[in-house]
């Protein structure tokens, strides 16, 4: 009882910190490597000040007792809906920022940009695990149709956020919103049964869409072609043939020039053959694997694992379910994320703009993230450990 | 009981937290295995792809071989001149190249400053089009925003383009200033530079300053460069520049119709090459070798190191037989004589038009002088129109004669000394055949001395068979090819075949119809009257005469010399064109000396038909006068009927060493201006009297001057 205050997980941090340093010396070595246009940008420093503003951040979230977050959640969630509704309507008009086809940013004067879809990834997981917690303290006696209720709940405020996030367009953030709320359903006490019905009939209707397609030609089929499977088609092609469909394949064929001929040793420290654009941000990976090859890339990848496997540990020690439901919705951002990232830049995946945790460069992004940690944390030092357990 | 159930589902988290763990640890393997496939199985692969597809060889065009006269005179030649060159990197797109642009435009100016119409004619080339693809790349947002999303959908890339292009208003690119002109023209250039190969953007005009601005800021401006380009430069203007020809612009690249056989020769398509003339013909030697470097570039696209792996080397010089003073001189000659010609009957030669004239040495086919002069009668100005004297044919007249008295020796029809008497011909039908004058009873050297017709039509008569003419007769021929047996004959002199001449395309003449219902025609083919040929095939024709029966091929290439760095120096000798006897006529010596001597008498002997024009020059000249009646269709379509003068001739009538062709076609019927002997006579001066101020000349200057090109002569 008396060392509730100072159960850090060590483990964890250091694992952080190893992250940062990675991420940090990843970027020195880029550096030169960097198209003309960002000559005058000094990422390596900006992320060293990111990485110091988020470890404030994390000091200020550890001093307040996790389940204090309840309180303010329904406002953050607010927040976060108001932002995006803003970016939606492009309103006001003065501070959206638009980069790369995409109305994903406030620009504020004098302090750069903002995703605001980064940071809602915190609010997302605040807000479910807080309807999971209310949920299971109201209805202790579960029954079907509490559990359907339950879900019905979380897909009422997951929804409207990854609509607005998928047509900025920001494929990969609806998709990281999509995986916490899965990895969070997983967790929510749904029993199995139910869980696999609305499975089930989701199937069917994603069957029924295909069949519409298929068999009956006329507005609902040329909406889904032109709307959605024409979209997924070109992805698609990209994925699988980059080299004969050089618009949506292009990245993906040099990130795989980049990143295979890294081989296993790699090509030395700063050696670097193949441009890769956004090689400071989402495609850092290949920075790594180019430079240090099998060998490096696969030490980062254990590293994500051994984060990953730190968070499964919090979850489970804790007491609260409530904290459990905040670590495991972090656990379904960062593995989604992880998984995404390095899986689109050796094929695994259609290639998704999304950022690496803690190595891509990015302000809204690493606050994200290290915020996340900082949760963590803090429902890992609230932890209370019983000798007779 | 409230409590149980809380520790259930309490309970149930950890395991369900173990299943969310395996399957993170499941994805992770995979992206651990996949990763394994790409860089340790097929790591190797992506190193080579790197390593393949760096390396470039650009090839970079050296300046062409120059033409020098016989006497090392510089008849086409290149001017260096300041350029500004853009070598685009793969992958560089329309943005890019804009970007340049726009660099560029900050140095260099396209529009021309000091020539209105120039600068109008410029304006004028920036098409709608051109405007429309720069309002797009500066405003793709709102072009983009004017296509919606349905009708993107149905469209492939190129329509969307197109249509986003449609939708550009007027207005929106009707007022563009001259700075975003100047950027659209060098744009325009940007577009046309295949990847890594340098195009010119511009060359003409290039200030020293635009140069040296240009070169100061090429860090800022990828893929362009300031060099030196080289223009054709042709000293003596328009004098036998139908024969050089000339070369396509970078623009025109290589011509459509040869574009595969440049192609495969290693060309690229902006490439200059010769287009008409000896630059036509002569292309793979004046092209030279071009200096080929090995590019590296990243998969960035950035070149970032080069290597010189071919040294360029210049094209080689030709040396022609050509001798440029003798060349203005009979230029001059022949554009005198015709004007004269014109204007001292301005009616009766309303149809004159030409006069053409071919000197060349007998012995090797060395072109002396080629010229034509063409008079146009709506500018009243007369123009050089050289290639005449091989793209076109007139009927002869007597002029061939030679051949057809050589025709009779060797069929064996008639023999040395063999007599007829002159007199009108009378047959059935038609009206009697006669030669100018009657001349009674004719020789061989007197028919050729007087230009007997009669002669010539008995021998024809012969040759068909018909030995036993009487006047009222019909022509009976017993031969079923005397068409063809007497074109054998002539053909051995170049009459009515390929002179071989070095030239992209010659004229053959016209061959008519060996029609045996009509052995008229082979009477009027005896005269030439039937067949046509160019004066190139004549002067062959005579060339052969007086090389004792060898037929040599004219040509204008004399030597080929290796390229130099050294400024008005030549290289040594390459190649020497030989003198190529391309047949010897199958005729008796005796025979063949008979003909020389019938030549002689025309020029030198009273009677003859060039007897007054020729008779007191110092250098003893032979040959052959010809007056062919031909008909002529003026502009307002009526037909006239006209008269060709001919000449051919060499001399000294004992050691040939020059020969000549002329035919002046379509003069009056009423002309009577001789105007074949006054230019014939006139050139043969000129060539002696250039000839020997030469050999004073050279006595008198050779211990002042030492310079490289008598040291090459001596050579």
């Amino acid at each position: 009882m008396k060392n509730q205050n100072t159960n850090i997980d060590y483990t964890l941090i250091l694992i952080v910190v190893l992250l940062g340093l990675t991420s940090l010396f990843a970027l020195y070595t880029i550096d030169p490597y960097l198209p003309a246009k960002y000559d005058n940008q000094n990422f390596l420093l900006k992320q060293g000040q990111w990485y110091i503003i988020g470890s404030i951040l994390i000091f200020i979230l550890m001093l307040i007792d996790y389940d204090r977050f309840r309180q303010v959640t329904w406002v953050l969630y607010g927040i976060g809906m108001t932002s995006l509704l803003m970016l939606f309507f492009r309103f006001p008009a003065g501070i959206i920022h638009e980069a790369n086809n995409a109305v994903s940013w406030f620009i504020l004067p004098g302090m750069g940009t903002i995703q605001p879809a980064e940071l809602y990834k915190i609010v997302h997981v605040l807000i479910i695990a807080h309807l999971m917690f209310s949920h299971n303290k109201k209805y202790v006696n579960q029954t079907t149709k509490t559990d359907l209720w339950l879900f019905a709940k979380i897909m009422l405020v997951s929804l409207p956020p990854m609509a607005l996030i998928a047509v900025q367009p920001d494929l990969g953030g609806m998709l990281v919103l999509a995986s916490i709320t899965g990895a969070m359903l997983l967790v929510s006490g749904i029993r199995w049964r139910v869980m696999f019905g609305i499975l089930g009939v989701v199937l069917v209707l994603i069957g029924i869409a295909v069949a519409v397609w298929i068999f009956i030609p006329g507005p609902i089929s040329e909406f889904l072609e032109e709307g959605v499977f024409n979209h997924i088609k070109s992805r698609f092609y990209g994925w699988i043939y980059p080299e004969q469909y050089p618009d949506s394949g292009y990245q993906l064929v040099l990130a795989m020039l980049a990143i295979g001929s890294g081989q296993l040793g790699g090509k030395g420290l700063s050696t670097m053959e193949v441009y890769v654009p956004e090689k400071h941000t989402d495609m850092i990976f290949t920075a790594i694997a180019e430079q240090f090859g099998f060998i490096g890339a696969s030490f980062v990848i254990i590293l994500f694992f051994l984060l990953i496997y730190r968070m499964i540990h919090v979850a489970i020690l804790s007491n609260e379910s409530y904290g459990s439901y905040l670590v495991t919705g972090f656990i379904g951002m960062f593995a989604y994320q992880i998984f995404q990232n390095i899986g689109m830049s050796i094929q695994l995946l259609p290639i998704t703009g999304l950022p690496l945790p803690f190595l891509s460069y990015g302000g809204s992004s690493t606050l994200t993230y290290l915020m996340a940690i900082g949760i963590v944390l803090n429902v890992h030092s609230r932890t209370k450990t019983f000798m007779f357990e | 009981m409230v409590d149980r159930k809380k520790k259930a589902k309490k309970s149930q988290l950890p395991f369900r937290l173990n299943i969310l763990f395996f399957v993170v640890f499941l994805l992770f393997s995979v992206l651990i295995i996949q990763l394994g496939v790409v860089q340790i199985l097929n790591g190797q692969e992506f190193q080579d792809e790197i390593d393949r597809t760096i390396e470039d060889t650009t090839k970079i065009p050296v300046p062409r071989g120059k033409m020098y006269d016989r006497h090392y005179n510089v008849i086409a030649d290149n001017k260096s001149l300041y350029s500004i060159t853009y070598t685009p990197a793969k992958g560089v797109q329309a943005v890019d190249r804009l970007k340049v642009a726009e660099d560029l435009s900050k140095y260099i100016k396209m529009l021309s400053e000091d020539d209105e119409e120039k600068r109008a004619k410029q304006i004028k080339s920036v098409s709608e089009r051109d405007r429309k693809e720069y309002w797009y790349l500066k405003n793709e947002d709102i072009a983009k925003d004017r296509l919606t999303e349905e009708e993107a959908a149905e469209m492939k890339p190129a329509e969307q383009y197109q249509t986003m292009l449609d939708r550009i208003k007027d207005e929106e690119i009707a007022h563009y200033s001259d700075e975003v002109l100047e950027v659209i023209l060098i744009k325009k250039e940007l577009d046309k530079a295949p990847y890594l190969t340098p195009h010119v953007v511009k060359n003409e005009d290039v200030t020293p300053e635009e140069y040296a601005r240009v070169a100061e800021h090429l860090d800022e401006l990828p893929g362009v460069n300031a060099t030196t380009d080289w223009d054709r430069d042709y000293p003596f203007d328009s004098t036998f520049r139908s024969f050089i020809g000339s070369i396509t612009s970078q623009d025109e690249g290589i011509p459509a119709d040869k574009e595969q056989f440049y192609l495969t020769r290693g060309y690229r398509p902006n490439d200059r090459v010769g287009k008409s003339g000896l630059e036509e013909q002569y292309e793979s030697i004046l092209r030279g070798r071009k200096e080929q470097v090995l590019y590296t570039t990243n998969k960035d696209g950035k070149v970032v190191d080069s290597e010189v792996i071919v040294e360029g080397e210049r094209g080689k010089d030709l040396v022609l037989a050509i001798d440029m003073e003798f060349q203005e001189r009979v230029d001059q000659i022949v554009r005198e004589e015709l004007e004269t010609a014109i204007n001292e009957q301005p009616y009766v030669n309303r149809t004159l038009e030409d006069a053409l004239a071919v000197v060349l040495n007998p012995n090797t086919g060395e072109l002396l002088a080629v010229s034509g002069q063409h008079y146009d009668r709506g500018e009243k100005k007369t123009s050089d129109a050289a290639y005449k004297t091989v793209y076109n044919q007139y009927l002869p007249g007597s002029a061939i004669k030679g051949a057809t008295v050589l025709a009779g020796y060797e069929s064996g029809v008639i023999t040395p000394g063999q007599v007829f008497i002159d007199k009108p011909m009378k047959f059935a039908v038609g009206a009697p055949k006669r030669s100018w004058i009657n001349l009674g009873p004719v020789n061989d050297y007197q028919a050729l001395q007087k230009s007997s017709n009669i002669y010539m039509y008995n021998i024809a008569m012969r040759i068909g068979g018909d030995y036993h003419h009487k006047d009222g007769d019909n022509i009976s021929f017993t031969n079923t090819t005397p068409f063809e047996d007497m074109r054998h004959y002539f053909w051995q002199f170049g009459l009515g075949t390929k002179t071989g001449i070095d030239f992209p395309y010659e004229g053959t003449g016209y061959v008519g119809p060996s029609n045996l219902r009509q052995p008229g025609l082979l009477l009027d083919y005896a005269i030439g009257q039937y067949d046509t040929y160019t004066t190139m095939q004549l002067a062959q024709y005579v060339s052969t005469i007086a090389n004792d029966g060898y037929r040599v091929r004219p040509h204008f290439l004399k030597e080929v010399r290796e390229p130099t760095t050294e400024e008005d120096q030549l290289g040594p000798v390459y190649e020497t064109i030989q003198t190529d006897v391309l047949n010897k006529v199958v005729m008796e010596q005796s025979n063949l000396e008979r003909v020389q001597e019938g030549f002689r008498r025309a020029f030198q002997d009273q009677g003859g038909t060039g007897y007054s024009y020729w008779r007191n020059k110092p250098y003893q000249a032979a040959g052959k006068t010809g007056t062919a009646e031909s008909i002529k269709q003026m502009d307002d379509g009526e037909w006239l009927e006209t008269i060709n003068l001919s000449l051919v001739g060499y001399a000294p009538f004992d050691d040939p060493e020059v020969a000549f062709a002329l035919i002046v076609p379509h003069l009056g019927e009423d002309n009577d201006y001789s105007i074949n002997h006054t230019m014939g006579t006139r050139i043969l001066d000129a060539y002696f009297e250039i000839k020997e101020k030469r050999q004073t000349g050279n006595t008198d200057q050779q211990d002042a001057t030492q310079s490289s090109d008598q040291d090459e002569e001596n050579n």
